[in-house]
């Protein structure tokens, strides 16, 4: 009994000559909630399939709450695919209960269950709404809450945030957390930093099929150079002796690079320190040399930084492809 | 077991709220009832149609009168007997007919007995004199009849002479007279008939000369006829035709039953005249003519002792064209449902949910069994309306709702609609499935779906024809072919096929029909996660390869 959730094992799924998913291996520890990051075409949906087991692998083996294939565990699983839809002219407490029978709840658990869901989201007043009467970002909550109604011990979700608008998106936030407090698994994808920075134990990152990055929110945003913006009336050029820092350049007040022989040096500059850096060691070596500073700015590299830094330049090839 | 079984319940419910399917559910019980109903109305509701008669030969102008005289006095007539039937005290008890026994009903030679026999006893009795007495009985108080009974009402005439409108000139050439009464045929002009206006249904023109244009077989007829030919011809395409003998002028030509009787009145009159002339005694000769020799139909198939070919037998023989009707509107309309509510959850990728959950294997099961729920008691209503509302109207007074019921009660056509209807269902379900599977959207399925709707048409043209043969070559290569068998069995089942035919072209139907669902799997369950363009053919089969 291993205590993991999913284990992806060098899985690879072909398309002809076409690779979506590149010899890939993560594991999702028990009660985890695991960020699946990736630009555009990254192979992200193409995952969620295979450990759905809707689509089989190419190659590689997937082993999901300790069985061979989703489909033994599938009762177990919570599900929300990237499309959503649903039935135009069922009702939304029925669609939710639906979905949680074939899950195996009996049909009475399953509509008390869809009706308390409904009421815990706010959106008591539409349960009897049929759903193509419902708004977009309604009837996305409706295929959320759809997804959970048979409280899954692990919950698969593709894209939750697309098409949500802020207030919505932190309900969809909160239902994560709910998840999650109560001891769930959840596994999600989105290309939106800020969600996975704000709930995500841990992220995988894939980009063009190959998983590029798998670590916690906190070691990831440690591995591109942390930067400093100083200002001060004085030169800072000394501060390139310090072994840490990686290197600096002028800006102006728009924050652009001074190039050489291109207007004065001003009095900004920006810094760039090595990952085990500490900021206040600029400030250490500042007071020493008795150089005022007027400014100040430093904030730990976000994750939406992390993703540009790390498949920025793929990004934008397969966005022009 | 368990997710096909809420798969099949979902789409029961969900397509039991369909407005497609309530219509489908009552439109067949109101169609047969309508066509019951209606017969009667229309029966009641023909307005008295109004005519002008000038009668310029002064030939057949009373005869024509005295017979549309005698045919109302005639429907007055059977209105009394209704009428006493229906207040009677002792309603008399319908005699039990037995189809079996009745030969088959050929309107020609019925209508033909009700001429002759119209003889003088029932001439007595349609007279003025026998029509007042009668009625004079009826409005008394009389044993045979219960108290409380409303009045008798009059009915309404068919047709009603009406006077030349003033402004006419009766002795004015037919041609004139005809351009003059055009306006009142075309509703332009009224005549007042009791201070009523009216528009004029008809005016029979019958000028002075008619007796030349009396047109007798032999070789001077057709020399007369050569002749007017050729007049025809010399006269050029520009000449305004010339119009001899009697004419008629409807306002509808499509309801003849004026036309015609008026056309019988002057044959019989001109007829009987021959035969005076002739020095033939009339009665003996309309007594040679009533004298007949009937040919009876036997069946070979029958037992022996019961090889005459009866009404029940007619019946037998026709009914299953309606049932093939019906077996192709049930079969399609369902499939039809299975094709939409498929591409619908492709479209709007409902389909990865429920694949998260189920199988394609149990999605496609419980589809086809929901939807086969739902026809099944789409069918269970018709037949049962079928049959509740042909026992509603059969009864003494309706014999023929009676005869049918007996007879689709009492032959297998039911056992054999039920199963053709499942397995026919099947077929098509399994086929419209797997073009579900394969479509984004309802026009890429209308696409695909043009094939299969020409071959769908094929029962549905042959329909009338195979009665008529039903063992013949056409059925019989029909009925092997898989996709036909259905129906084209259902076409014949009353014509007794060969065992052979029967039991071969159902096993053969149950092994097509299952190898096309494993077919259909494959495709269902490559097809149904596809997006954009539905694929090319050799795609397909390389899908049903397993």
């Amino acid at each position: 009994m291993t205590e993991n959730t999913l284990e992806l094992r060098n899985v690879t799924k072909t398309y002809g000559d076409f690779t979506a998913v590149d010899d890939v291996s993560f594991v999702v520890p028990k009660g985890a909630v695991y960020g699946f990051l990736g630009p555009n075409g990254a192979g992200k949906t193409t995952s969620i399939r295979m450990i759905l087991e809707i689509i089989k692998p190419t190659s590689g083996e997937i082993s999901i709450l300790n069985g061979r294939s989703a489909l033994e565990v599938r009762d177990r699983i919570g599900y929300l695919p990237e499309e959503k839809g649903l039935y135009k002219k069922m009702r939304a407490w029925s669609i939710i209960a639906y979905f949680a029978t074939l899950k195996g709840m009996s049909r009475k658990d399953a509509k008390h269950r869809a009706f308390e869901l409904l009421e815990r989201y706010g959106l008591k007043d539409f349960a009897n709404a049929k759903t193509e009467a419902l708004s977009k970002g309604m009837g996305q909550k409706v295929q959320v809450l759809a997804s959970i109604a048979h409280d899954p011990e692990f919950v698969i979700l593709d894209e939750p945030f697309s098409g949500l608008d802020p207030v919505n998106q932190e309900v969809m936030e909160d239902v994560i957390r709910d998840l999650s407090e109560r001891g769930h698994t959840v596994l999600f994808s989105t290309h939106v930093m800020s969600h996975a920075e704000r709930i995500c134990d841990q992220i995988v990152l894939l980009a063009g099929g190959k998983k590029v990055l798998d670590d916690t929110v906190e070691n990831a945003r440690h591995i591109i150079p942390r930067k400093l913006r100083l200002e001060s009336p004085k030169s800072l050029q000394f501060l390139e002796q310090m072994g840490d820092v990686l290197r600096m350049a002028p800006i102006d007040e728009k924050g652009d690079i001074i190039v050489d022989g291109q207007g004065q040096p001003g009095k900004l500059w920006d810094v760039y320190l090595s990952e085990k850096a500490e900021p206040i060691d600029v400030i250490e070596a500042c007071l020493r040399e008795g150089i005022p500073l007027e400014r100040f700015d430093y904030s730990p590299p976000s994750l939406h930084e992390v993703f540009v830094h790390l498949v920025g330049d793929q990004a934008k090839e397969a966005s022009f492809r | 077991m368990r997710a096909i079984f809420m798969i099949a319940l979902r789409e029961y419910a969900e397509n039991a709220k369909t407005k497609g399917f309530w219509i489908g559910l009552f439109l067949f019980p109101v169609i047969i009832f309508a066509s019951i109903a209606v017969q009667r109305l229309l029966e009641d509701s023909t307005p008295t149609r109004h005519f002008v008669l000038v009668d310029q030969s002064g030939a057949y102008g009373a005869e024509i009168r005295e017979d549309i005289d005698r045919a109302y006095r005639s429907s007055v007539l059977m209105a009394l007997n209704g009428y006493a039937l229906e207040h009677a005290v002792n309603p008399p008890q319908a005699k039990e007919i037995d189809l079996e026994e009745t030969p088959p009903i050929d309107m020609a030679e019925m209508q033909q007995s009700i001429e002759s026999h119209m003889g003088p006893e029932m001439g007595a009795m349609l007279d003025e004199e026998g029509i007042e007495s009668m009625l004079e009985l009826m409005s008394a108080p009389f044993d045979g009849l219960v108290e409380d009974r409303p009045e008798f009402e009059m009915p309404r005439p068919a047709f009603l002479e009406v006077p030349l409108p003033k402004e006419l000139n009766e002795d004015a050439s037919v041609e004139e007279l005809s351009e003059q009464l055009r306006p009142y045929l075309r509703g332009e002009k009224t005549v007042i008939v009791d201070g009523e206006e009216v528009s004029l249904f008809a005016c029979v023109l019958l000028p002075r000369d008619i007796q030349d244009f009396v047109q007798r077989p032999g070789l001077l007829a057709d020399l007369k006829r050569a002749k007017a030919l050729q007049d025809k011809v010399d006269a050029g395409p520009d000449a305004k035709p010339v119009r001899r003998g009697g004419q008629y002028w409807g306002s509808n030509l499509a309801d003849s039953d004026l036309k015609n009787r008026i056309q019988r009145s002057i044959n019989k009159t001109l007829q009987r005249r021959e035969l005076e002339t002739r020095g033939l005694d009339v009665a003996a000769v309309a007594a040679v003519n009533d004298t007949t020799l009937r040919l009876s139909a036997l069946d070979p198939k029958k037992e022996e002792g019961k090889e005459e070919v009866s009404t029940a037998d007619q019946i037998r023989q026709w009914a299953p064209v309606g049932f093939v009707y019906l077996l192709w509107i049930g079969i399609f309309t369902i499939s039809q449902m299975l094709l939409n509510n498929t591409v619908e959850e492709k479209s709007n990728r409902i389909i990865e949910v429920l694949l998260s959950s189920v199988t394609a294997g149990e999605l496609m099961m419980g589809k086809l069994a929901g939807i086969a729920g739902i026809g099944l008691t789409m069918i269970g209503v018709w037949m049962g309306s079928l049959v509740g509302i042909l026992g509603l109207s059969a009864g003494p007074e309706a014999e023929f709702p009676t005869m049918l019921l007996e007879v689709l009660t009492g032959s297998g056509l039911i056992f054999w609609f039920v199963l053709y209807f499942c397995l026919g269902y099947l077929l098509y379900a399994g086929i419209f499935l797997a073009i579900g599977s394969l479509c984004n959207t309802i026009k890429d399925a209308q696409n695909l779906m043009g094939p299969v709707m020409l071959i769908m048409m094929v029962p549905i043209i042959t329909m009338m024809f195979i009665p008529k043969d039903p063992n013949g070559t056409l059925a019989t290569i029909l009925s092997w072919i898989p996709l036909y068998t259905p129906f084209t069995m259902m076409n014949r089942a009353a014509a007794d096929p060969p065992m052979f035919d029967k039991i071969g072209t159902l096993v053969l139907l149950v092994v097509f029909t299952l190898f096309t669902l494993v077919m259909v799997g494959r495709v269902f369950r490559a097809g149904i996660l596809r997006t954009g363009q539905p694929p090319k053919i050799r795609e397909l089969l390389s899908w049903m390869k397993p």
